[in-house]
C-alpha cells in the first residue's frame, strides 16, 4: 500500500466493519514505516476520541416531556379524526352501493315491463304478414292502458312525436273492441282495405276519388284482433312507419 | 410495557400505531426520540429548536406514516430524514445561512462551563464544585466544548454527515438511507468532514491532551 491509498482510507480503519481486514492489515503495517501516515492515523484517532467524548456526553440528552406530552396529545386528536374519517368514507360507500343498486332497479324494471308481451306480437305478426309494417310496442302500450278514443288520439299524436309526422288522423275504437286490456302486447300493422269495409270498423265511406282501396293502420290485440283504426292519407299511403 | 414490547419491532409498532394503538406510539416515540433530538441538538445547537423538531417529526409520523416505505430504509433512517427536512425549511424560513444563531445557548454553556473550568472557577450553576472528576473532567468538558464548537462550524451536508455517522454512530447504509443519497457520497463527505475538523483542531492542545488521556 502507498501513502496515495492509505490516504484514501485512513478514516476508516477504526470503523467497525467499514474495512476488510485484507485492507486494514496492510495500511497499518504501512503507517509503521511512514511517518507521515503514522502522524495522519494518530491525528484520526485524536479525532475519533474526541468524537467519541462528544457522543458520550450527549449521549443522555432527550426531548423534555412536554414534547411526549404534545405528541401523544396529537396522536389522540388525530384517532378521532381517522375514526371520523373512516365513518364517513363507510357511509359514502354505503350511499353510492345504495345508489347503485336503485339505477340497476330502475333500469331493469323499465326494460322487463314493455318487453313483456310486445316483442312476441311483434314476431307473430311477422310471420303472419311479413309485407306489413310493425310500429314500436311501446306505443301499443300506450293504447293498451287508455280506453277512450280521445287517449288513443293521445298516443298517435305521441307516435307522431317520434318522428311520424305522416298521421293527422287519431285512432278511433272499433266497435266491438270493449276490452282495453286486450291491446296489451299488441301491435299497429298497416293493411289496405276496400273503402267499403271502412262501415264494419264504425267509419263513415269518405270521398276517395278514384281509389277503391283505402290504406289505414290497425291497432291488433295480441290474439290478432284489430281494437282501433285510424285512416291514412292518400298522400303518406306509399310511406312507410 | 412489558418486557416483550420493548424489543418488539420498529415496523410491528408502527403498524399497530397506524391501527391506533396509542402504547405501541408510546414505546416507539420513547425509543426512536433521543437521536432525533441529540441530531437537531448538533445541527443546531439550540436546545428549543431541538425540541420544536423532534415534536414536528412524530407529528409528521402521526399524520402521515404512510410516507415510510421499508424498502428504502430504516424506520430511525426516515425520522432522520424528516428532521433534516424540518430544519431545512426552518432556516429557510429564518433566511439565516448560518444555522446556529447568535448566543446558541447549547453551545454557549457549554464554552462558558469550560472557560469557568480553565479558571478554576469550574461550577455546575448550583454553586458546587462540577469537576468532581479532576483534571481529566476538566479536559474532556474542553475538548467537547471546542469538538463541538468545529463541528457547528462545518457546511450543513458535512455537519449532518459528522452527526450521524460519528456522533449516533450510524453505519454508512443508515446515514445514506437518512440523507438519501449514495453510501459512497457519505464516505467521501465523511473523508472530507473529518478533514476539516482536523485542521480546526490541529492547533487545539487540548485535543490532543484528551486523545492522551483516553490511551
Amino acid at each position: 500500500m502507498d501513502c496515495a491509498e492509505f490516504k484514501e482510507i485512513y478514516h476508516d480503519l477504526d470503523r467497525p466493519g467499514a474495512l476488510a481486514a485484507c485492507i486494514r492489515e496492510p495500511a497499518l503495517e504501512h503507517a509503521e514505516f511512514c511517518s507521515r501516515c503514522a502522524a495522519l492515523l494518530t491525528e484520526a484517532e485524536a479525532l475519533d476520541f474526541a468524537l467519541r467524548n462528544v457522543a458520550r456526553y450527549s449521549a443522555g440528552r432527550q426531548a423534555s416531556p412536554r414534547v411526549e406530552a404534545a405528541v401523544l396529545q396529537e396522536f389522540r386528536r388525530e384517532k378521532v379524526r381517522a375514526t371520523g374519517r373512516r365513518v364517513q368514507w363507510q357511509a359514502a360507500v354505503l350511499g353510492a352501493a345504495a345508489g347503485i343498486a336503485l339505477v340497476i332497479g330502475l333500469a331493469l324494471h323499465h326494460r322487463t315491463v314493455p318487453l313483456s308481451g310486445g316483442e312476441q306480437a311483434a314476431a307473430k305478426t311477422d310471420i303472419a304478414a311479413p309485407a306489413v309494417s310493425v310500429e314500436a310496442p311501446q306505443a301499443v302500450a300506450e293504447v293498451a292502458g287508455n280506453a277512450g278514443a280521445s287517449n288513443v288520439a293521445g298516443a298517435a299524436s305521441r307516435a307522431s312525436e317520434s318522428g311520424d309526422e305522416e298521421y293527422a288522423g287519431n285512432f278511433v275504437p272499433v266497435p266491438y273492441a270493449d276490452d282495453p286490456a286486450a291491446l296489451e302486447g299488441g301491435a299497429i300493422v298497416r293493411v289496405t282495405l276496400p273503402r267499403s269495409a271502412l262501415v264494419s270498423f264504425g267509419l263513415p265511406i269518405t270521398d276517395g276519388g278514384d281509389a277503391d282501396t283505402v290504406a289505414a293502420d290497425l291497432v291488433v290485440a295480441e290474439d290478432g284482433t284489430p281494437q282501433a283504426i285510424r285512416v291514412v292519407p292518400q298522400s303518406n299511403a306509399n310511406s312507410d312507419f | 410495557m412489558n418486557r416483550g414490547a420493548e424489543t418488539t419491532d420498529d415496523g410491528v409498532l408502527l403498524r399497530r400505531m397506524m391501527a391506533g394503538d396509542e402504547e405501541a406510539f408510546t414505546l416507539l416515540y420513547r425509543r426512536r426520540q433521543p437521536a432525533i433530538y441529540r441530531f437537531a441538538l448538533h445541527m443546531s445547537g439550540n436546545v428549543g429548536v431541538a425540541e420544536d423538531v423532534t415534536q414536528e417529526v412524530f407529528m409528521t409520523l402521526i399524520r402521515d406514516a404512510r410516507r415510510f416505505d421499508p424498502a428504502r430504509g430504516t424506520l430511525g433512517g426516515f425520522l432522520f430524514g424528516v428532521a433534516r427536512n424540518h430544519l431545512r425549511r426552518r432556516w429557510e424560513q429564518e433566511r439565516n445561512s448560518h444555522p446556529l444563531p447568535e448566543g446558541a445557548d447549547e453551545l454557549d454553556a457549554l464554552l462558558q462551563r469550560s472557560a469557568a473550568a480553565r479558571n478554576g472557577k469550574g461550577t455546575n450553576g448550583n454553586g458546587t464544585n462540577h469537576f468532581v472528576g479532576g483534571g481529566d473532567e476538566f479536559t474532556l468538558i474542553e475538548t467537547v466544548g471546542r469538538v463541538r464548537q468545529a463541528i457547528a462550524t462545518l457546511p450543513e451536508n458535512y455537519r449532518e454527515i459528522v452527526v450521524l455517522c460519528e456522533l449516533e454512530e450510524m453505519s454508512y447504509e443508515e446515514a445514506a438511507s437518512a440523507l438519501d443519497c449514495p453510501v459512497g457520497t457519505v464516505r467521501s463527505r465523511l473523508h472530507r468532514a473529518r478533514a476539516l475538523l482536523a485542521e480546526k483542531l490541529h492547533d487545539e492542545q487540548p485535543l490532543r491532551r484528551a486523545s492522551a488521556v483516553g490511551r
